[in-house]
């Protein structure tokens, strides 16, 4: 029992170790022509729904529950957001409940410019690039110009990894489709309103081509404690050759806000004015 | 401290500032134009019944997204004539949301943007 107990220890220590002292090989001229046997992600990539006269997020009056997740045109069924609410199992289900009856907030931070944590960021109305280089997947998302790393190296997850907003991602490919796996996740993120997630709340996201400029990802949450079983979504992206990435520097000129209560406002104050109390 | 939900689609913020149930119009000279993230603001001067101006400010998108489809940071200029249409503040500040702008030549300018003008067909 002890000798077992030892085992643990030495190996949990080891898989910490490891994960935090991996070393990245250099790239041999060989792994940088492997790179050229694996699909071609490079580009930039929107979601499907998002393009003129057709994004939900603005200018429609977003659905009760559902805020600014409308359907989006052209995707599956199965690819249309939250549409389809996540099953809790009976302690979070009534966790969740009871925020439903709480007053609700009018925003999120967003409002205050900080950025959603995973896998909110992956759905932002603003194009993303795929990076493939030895050993690693670069995810560079416009949207509050954020960035994702997914190591294809061979290290290993985390055992005890610290909560980031989009957590810690390793990957590898099966066949043509890119497979990351993320955890360690901020408590910023939620399941639902009200509703945290818990500590062994994993993300599976697998990335493919499905013609030559169309890429889906269908995305699985596991986690043991608070969903009743796996919730997975799927999005569609076109990659549009002729785009660029931009900045977006959220802070620039960020006229809306939310305060602690979850009220939710504008500042309208003219420029060169003062603001008026 | 609000939390972040896990598959917020909206663009930055919510609408809850907004009127989204209505839809109302001013005819204006552009005062200035923030070609801004995270969203562009649109300053239009409208005339007054006291001979002078009301500044209103309006949100669009962001420059990111409207540079994709058609707009550039000179579609519209200071002093230019244009009639908005706009989801008013719910508090009646002189403000909006912006959806559409008529200019003087006719020329209606959406906030969604052409369809895909300047980039791809």
């Amino acid at each position: 029992m002890t000798m077992l107990f030892a085992l643990f220890i030495s190996s949990a220590l080891a898989a910490t170790g490891s994960a935090q002292q991996f070393t990245q090989k250099a790239p041999t001229p060989a792994d940088w022509t492997a790179l050229a046997k694996l699909p071609d992600f490079t580009g930039v990539w929107e979601r499907v729904g998002v393009g003129a006269g057709g994004n939900p997020v603005f200018g429609t009056p977003p659905a009760a529950g559902n805020r600014g997740a409308a359907p989006q045109r052209g995707a599956a069924p199965a690819a249309r957001g939250a549409a389809t609410a996540p099953l809790f199992t009976p302690q979070y289900e009534a966790m969740r409940a009871a925020a439903a009856r709480e007053p609700q907030p009018e925003d999120n931070s967003t409002a205050n410019c900080l950025p959603p944590g995973m896998p909110g960021i992956m759905g932002q109305p603003y194009p993303m690039e795929f990076l493939l280089t030895p050993g690693k997947v670069t995810v560079i998302i416009e949207a509050y110009t954020q960035v994702r790393h997914i190591y294809t190296d061979g290290r290993t997850l985390p055992q005890d990894p610290d909560p980031k907003f989009f957590g810690t991602s390793i990957g590898h490919w099966e066949g043509d489709t890119l497979v990351a796996e993320t955890v360690g996740f901020s408590d910023h993120v939620q399941l639902a309103r009200g509703v945290p997630h818990g500590d062994k709340m994993k993300i599976v996201e697998r990335f493919r081509l499905t013609d030559p400029d169309t890429m889906t990802i269908e995305t699985t949450i596991t986690d043991p404690v608070v969903l009743a079983k796996p919730y997975t979504t799927v999005n569609t992206l076109r990659r549009h050759r002729n785009w660029t990435i931009s900045e977006y520097i959220c802070e620039e000129n960020n006229r809306n806000y939310v305060d602690q209560s979850g009220k939710a406002g504008i500042n309208l104050t003219v420029p060169g004015t003062q603001k008026k109390d | 401290m609000k939390h972040l939900l896990l598959f917020a689609l909206l663009a930055h913020h919510s609408f809850a500032a907004f009127d989204v149930s209505t839809q109302e119009t001013v005819t204006g000279t552009v005062k200035q134009v923030d070609w801004t993230n995270p969203h562009i603001w649109l300053w239009i001067d409208v005339p007054n019944e006291n001979g002078g101006v009301d500044t209103y400010g309006f949100e669009g998108m962001s420059p990111n997204f409207l540079a994709r489809r058609g707009w550039t940071r000179t579609t519209l200029k200071t002093g230019d004539k244009i009639t908005v249409s706009f989801r008013p503040m719910k508090d009646g500040s002189k403000g909006g949301m912006f959806m559409t702008g008529q200019m003087a030549d006719g020329k209606v300018l959406s906030m969604m943007g052409g369809n895909d003008q300047g980039t791809e067909k």
